[in-house]
């Protein structure tokens, strides 16, 4: 199966000298779950930024669904960004907008011209994004603004929005950092349950280890720019934990009881 | 923009059915917010169409400035050649300059920390007194510097005196009301936990609210420096000393390379003191 | 009440101990700078009220024929600082979303562009003024093309604050979703930053009123002129007329302003 993203010995050097990945490589396949973990600073940030140029990388090559990403410009550039939706912790929505239009922005990549300008959307677009708002809980919200709603709901916009985008991949930069547990669940559940039925390849950049081994189907580890851990989340042992953040699992706080495998393989 | 005030209407209700109600009569849906500020477009075309009406009022002559503008190249050209042979006259009068403007400024601190404290609601408890402190200070408040500073200049002649006592006064203005507006924003319960304690209105004042304002007072001071200092810059223009009668004397006698000299550093020094407060506000 | 309780935090407490040492330094060093002393000009307070009392005392209207002409002159400083500042808005504008590394297509440039604001900005209002007076000769559009250029660096610098603080974020994601420049200007910086502008827009009229006036003195038009001329002609009673004129014009402004912030910021 042809990998949906694709890093090559990818690396990033800031201006003010720190290198923030150092020869990164992976692939992704499709409907695969990846969860990134790794303590901050790591470079997780800019290793999802990497992927639809938000950060243009120093070294190496990422491929998205088979094109070259850091080559590419303009309006290729938009179009590569298409195939990647993303959620960011701080949901990063137009509060002064509705609902709606937020979710819509989701179409502003397959738009030309005026017509993006002054959010001219079509009807089946629009239809569309009242649907999804459904689908999600939130259609008795559509047209207040979205500086209304609570965090979990502003961050059910931002899913609203990446899906609107018809992605191959979603990459979703700590999605649940400033979330309450009970919102935190419902959006980890909601993540994973329509990037499965969309088959969307989905990346989470994560702080909590048991969210990471609960619904992921990978994990990845990062230290200092460096992938130090990936494999399943069953292989994640306590050397592998200590390789990643530079302590031992005493010293970490733990969320759940991240070796209860029957309630992992149960949401897996 | 693809929707109007029925549709909108429609859509206060906005439940999916008369959503798909609105489809069917208009065909479109609606995306905007239910609650917007209406008051934003509004309040925008109002000032576009008093901008364009003051533009046609004021009947400015614009083929006649267009015609002239490589005429502007032409004194940039010759202000950039700096002529440094006035140099202690230019230097003289900047050091006079920004005196001035640190001295009004000294001044307008002490003056503005008592009137403040007088305007101030809850300090003295006594409304007459505020309102009257008040208004006064925005009468004040309300005449540009330049024209304290020359009714100064009529009434105490010609000299720095003219310029510290014109700037006071604006300075002292705009500081009452700040200083009044911190000292009203401390929380009547500490000034009320210091009554019962039967501290004097004073010693409230000095032990409780003065302290609480500082970081603001230092902050306004701040702010207030730059513009003393370019305030202070334009007022050789109108009469009084400084730098600013260097700049318009050699601009008038076209003596172009004293002029760029003086300009130059008029804007070292504001850039000077903007860089200064910057550093100074990241400090609170 | 035995021990003082300390207020504030020691190193703060050591702070402004040296803000006071430097203030009062400064105070001293420039009071001799200056030969200005407090005391002298009280000493002196009885000329000086003798002068206000008999030669200002009380506000004189100016002759009933140049009336009109006093008014028209008020209107031509209200619309000189209207006009101005709106051209100078919209100029601001478009040049501030160049202006921030965040929102801005051509980063590298953004430097350049704030660089020259500050430069615009820091040479005041009255400076540019003169500058212009000896290329394109005195009147009001000079007048106009001064104010335009400080207001026109005030806001480049206050919008791209704005735009920093309530729009990178936004802009960010619709940098992902692959919008080009323009729709993100359009759908992201525009619906969130607008109630700002407006209301820095507002702060530069209250600002422009008052410089128009100044403006107006060196030759500008508009009421400052006319005040120039009667301080020069010496007619004080009547010229404190004027300044009350100018004062109310002004205080109606703010309030004008204060209002309409307010419902902009709902």
């Amino acid at each position: 199966m042809k990998p949906i993203l694709k890093f090559e010995q990818v690396s990033k050097n800031y201006p003010n000298g720190v290198h923030a990945l150092k020869g990164v490589s992976f692939e992704v396949q499709e409907g695969e779950f990846i969860s990134i973990i790794g303590p901050s600073g790591s470079g997780k940030s800019t290793l999802l930024r990497a992927i639809n140029r938000l950060i243009p990388i120093s070294g190496g090559t990422v491929w998205l669904d088979g094109q070259p990403v850091s080559a590419q410009r303009g309006r290729k550039l938009r179009e590569l960004r298409c195939k990647a939706g993303m959620i960011f912790q701080n949901y990063n929505l137009v509060y002064s907008l509705s609902v709606l239009q937020n979710v819509l922005h989701g179409r502003l990549g397959y738009m030309r011209g005026v017509k993006g300008v002054f959010g001219m959307y079509s009807e089946e677009d629009k239809q569309e994004a009242l649907d999804l708002l459904e689908e999600l809980g939130l259609s008795q919200f559509a047209y207040n603004r979205a500086s209304d709603l609570s965090g979990g709901q502003k961050q059910r916009v931002g899913i609203a929005r990446a899906i609107m985008q018809k992605p191959r991949l979603l990459l979703c930069d700590e999605p649940i950092a400033s979330l309450d547990p009970s919102s935190a669940k419902t959006i980890m559940d909601l993540l994973h349950s329509m990037t499965q039925k969309r088959n969307i390849a989905c990346i989470v950049n994560l702080h909590q280890l048991d969210v990471a081994v609960r619904y992921s189907t990978r994990i990845i580890g990062l230290s200092k720019g460096e992938i130090v851990f990936d494999g399943a989340p069953e292989d994640l042992d306590d050397s592998a934990i200590e390789r990643i953040y530079g302590t031992s699992r005493e010293n970490l706080m733990m969320g759940g009881n991240a070796d209860d495998k029957e309630d992992t393989a149960h949401c897996a | 923009m693809n929707m109007n005030s029925d549709e909108n209407i429609v859509m206060l209700n906005p439940q999916r059915k008369l959503i798909r109600d609105a489809q069917k009569t208009k065909g479109r849906i609606p995306v905007k917010c239910r609650q917007r500020n209406r008051f934003i477009p509004c309040f925008l075309a109002g000032v576009v169409v008093l901008s364009v009406l003051s533009l046609f009022y004021l009947e400015i002559d614009w083929g006649k400035m267009v015609s002239r503008v490589p005429d502007i190249g032409e004194v940039f050209w010759q202000l950039a050649h700096l002529d440094f042979a006035n140099m202690d006259l230019i230097l003289s009068s900047l050091v006079e300059t920004i005196s001035i403007a640190v001295l009004s400024l000294l001044y307008s601190l002490l003056l503005g920390i008592i009137f403040g404290m007088l305007a101030a609601r809850n300090i003295f408890r006594i409304p007459l007194l505020s309102v009257l402190t008040q208004s006064f200070f925005t009468f004040l408040r309300a005449v540009p510097t330049p024209v304290w500073v020359l009714l100064m200049l009529v009434c105490l002649g010609m000299g720095p005196e003219a310029g510290v006592a014109g700037l006071c006064v604006h300075t002292t203005a705009f500081f009452t009301k700040s200083f009044a507006q911190s000292f009203e924003s401390i929380p009547d319960e500490t000034i009320e936990a210091l009554e019962v304690t039967g501290a004097g209105r004073l010693s409230i004042f000095f032990n409780a609210v003065l302290p609480a304002a500082l970081s603001q007072i230092v902050a306004w001071a701040g702010m207030r420096l730059e513009t003393n200092f370019s305030e202070c810059a334009i007022l050789g223009m109108v009469g009084a000393g400084g730098i600013g009668y260097v700049i318009s004397n050699s601009l008038q006698g076209y003596d172009y390379g004293t002029a760029g000299t003086a300009i130059l550093l008029v804007f070292l020094v504001a850039y000077c003191i903007e860089r200064l407060f910057v550093r100074i506000k990241k400090r609170f | 009440m035995t021990k003082k309780i300390p207020l504030i935090a020691h190193d703060l407490k050591k702070l402004y101990t040296g803000f006071l040492i430097a203030a009062v330094v400064l105070f001293a060093v420039t009071s001799i700078l200056t030969e200005f002393n407090i005391f002298t000009l009280i000493s002196n307070g009885d000329a000086f009220w003798s002068f206000l009392t008999e030669d200002f005392l009380p506000p004189a209207l100016p002759k009933a024929s140049r009336i009109p002409g006093v008014l028209s002159s008020v209107v031509v400083t209200l619309a000189l600082a209207m006009s101005a500042t709106t051209v100078a808005a919209i100029l601001a504008f478009f040049v501030s979303l160049f202006g921030s590394e965040k929102v801005s297509p051509f980063p590298q440039f953004a430097k350049v562009v704030r660089g020259f604001a500050t430069f615009l900005r820091n040479i005041p209002a009255l400076v540019w003024a003169f500058i212009l007076f000896s290329s394109l000769g005195i009147g009001t559009g000079v007048g106009f093309v001064a104010l335009c250029i400080t207001s026109f660096a005030f806001m480049v610098r206050a919008f791209v604050e704005t735009m920093e603080d309530v729009s990178q974020d936004c802009v960010e994601s619709l940098q992902a979703v692959g919008a080009t420049f323009p729709q993100r200007v359009a759908q992201a910086i525009l619906p969130s930053c607008l109630s700002g502008f407006l209301s820095w827009f507002l702060y530069c009229v209250e600002v422009n009123i008052r410089a128009s006036t100044i403006v107006g003195m060196v030759g500008g038009g508009g009421v400052g002129l006319t005040l120039f001329s009667y301080i020069k002609s010496f007619q004080y009673d009547v010229a404190l007329s004027i300044i009350l004129l100018v004062a109310v014009m002004v205080i109606v402004v703010d309030q004008i302003t204060a209002r309409l912030r307010k419902e902009i910021l709902k």
